[in-house]
């Protein structure tokens, strides 16, 4: 069975994600730039809730997308599966109590920015059209992937799954290729 | 045997994922303030918990305070020295000096807190001045409670207040530490002892006086990642500042009556420590 081609000629698309550090809506568009090389640049927005406050999300993202992939029918359709596919990016937060730039208050270098962070995810991506697809997506943030590096048995003693359980979080997105 | 090959991987993907994903959590942005902490590590708890371990202990006039900070970035670490103190039967409590986190997220927290939760004796925190960056003030407050407290402990009065001027304005709260180093008609007081993050900075002359114009024959800090203590010549009073636990370092307060006596402490081995004079 052949695996789907995408639609796009341009190898543009419109991705929208749900969690997985990303905000409770994530829009970004996205390129495919060359041969299983993405970059996509989007928006969030994560409202006001008991355990938030509002603020608005803007990242800047690569991913890395293997070009294994496993196709089967079910459910009168065709799907592939892309199982491996990484990612990073630059995720910036709008919100008063967050700065990127340190402020006036502060002597040069006290603090690194609050409101910028690195996120690695991985993403597992279901394909069943030539234009759409799906994906789950599981993401650390820098210091997490740092403090695990460094002291991974913290995390094995502490958390369960080799103490990744302690370090990431999930989320869930769909694509649309023009 | 290839097709047999391709449906292991895919075997093992899918379990591993459905495994891995009904662990990780659901989480839209790094600065969510929903700690997951124990009400253990709670400033409340801990005093329940001091004033239980007093009343089995009965009056002692001998006794050890465990001194740590800054477990910012090595929760292990911290985590290792925690049980390290758990071993010496003479301590009866730890001060931790703040910088629990780095950056005053979420997760930062609830791994420190997991290390917290390891130690078998009372365990007080202080907020540093990381602690108390992005949302990470509501966090302090919603985990350990407030950030000025103060409690007694065999007829010594401990005192822990903010002094993070950078993030908070008008502090300390030179008002209430002159209350709490007050001694009140009828109280028996044998020391009294504040700590905090930050030591008077830098050499603050006016607020090492003000310490021991209310009382305070000690004080105890973090912040600076490397053992510390000095007193002003025109005041006298010490500022004793213990170690980051990063590399296994802590500091020992030795209470006998009223003498207090101070040791830096590398693993296993702590060695006196003097404080040095500083001339106006």
């Amino acid at each position: 069975m052949a695996p789907f081609a995408y639609s796009s000629e341009k190898g543009v698309y419109l991705d929208v994600q749900s969690g997985s550090l990303m905000g409770l809506v994530h829009a970004s568009a996205g390129y495919e730039y060359t041969d299983r090389h993405h970059v996509m640049g989007g928006l969030g927005y994560v409202p006001k809730l008991d355990e938030h406050r509002e603020m608005g999300l803007a990242s800047i993202r690569y991913r890395y997308q293997n070009p294994m992939q496993w196709s089967f029918a079910a459910l009168d359709r065709d799907w592939t599966i892309k199982p491996f596919n990484l990612g990073i990016g630059l995720l910036y937060a709008d919100h008063d109590e967050l700065f990127v730039s340190l402020p006036e208050q502060y002597p040069d270098g006290y603090y690194g920015p609050t409101g910028l962070r690195a996120i690695f995810n991985y993403q597992a991506i279901v394909q069943f059209d030539a234009s759409f697809e799906a994906y789950l997506d599981i993401s650390v943030i820098d210091f997490g992937l740092a403090y695990y590096i460094r002291e991974p048995d913290f995390f094995y003693e502490n958390y369960d799954f080799l103490g990744l359980d302690g370090i990431t979080n999930w989320g869930v997105g769909m694509r649309y290729w023009f | 045997m290839m097709i047999f090959n391709k449906f292991k991987l895919k075997l093992v993907t899918i379990v591993t994922l459905a495994i891995f994903l009904s662990a990780c959590q659901f989480e839209i942005s790094p600065w969510a303030t929903d700690v997951n902490c124990p009400a253990s590590v709670s400033v409340a708890s801990n005093l329940a918990k001091l004033e239980a371990f007093e009343a089995q202990q009965g009056p002692i006039t001998d006794y050890k305070v465990a001194l740590l900070s800054d477990p910012q970035m090595y929760p292990g670490a911290f985590e290792d020295v925690i049980k390290r103190i758990n071993t010496m039967d003479d301590v009866s409590f730890i001060l931790l000096s703040g910088d629990l986190s780095e950056s005053g997220l979420k997760a930062e927290i609830e791994w420190t807190c997991k290390a917290m939760t390891k130690s078998t004796k009372p365990i007080f925190a202080v907020i540093g001045n990381h602690d108390a960056l992005g949302f990470g003030q509501e966090m302090w407050l919603s985990v350990f409670g407030p950030y000025d407290f103060s409690f007694t402990y065999q007829d010594s009065k401990f005192v822990a207040y903010n002094d993070n001027k950078y993030e908070f304005d008008n502090v300390p709260d030179r008002d209430w530490l002159q209350a709490e180093g007050a001694v009140n008609a009828g109280e028996v007081r044998q020391n009294t002892i504040a700590v905090s993050h930050i030591a008077p900075w830098p050499h603050d002359l006016e607020l090492s006086q003000n310490f021991k114009d209310y009382g305070f024959d000690l004080t105890v800090h973090g912040h600076e990642h490397d053992f510390n203590f000095w007193q002003l010549s025109d005041v006298m009073l010490p500022h004793y500042i213990t170690s980051f636990t990063k590399f296994d370092e802590y500091g020992i307060l030795t209470v006998s009556g009223t003498d207090l006596s101070l040791e830096n402490c590398k693993g296993s081995v702590c060695t006196p420590a003097d404080p040095r004079t500083i001339t106006n």
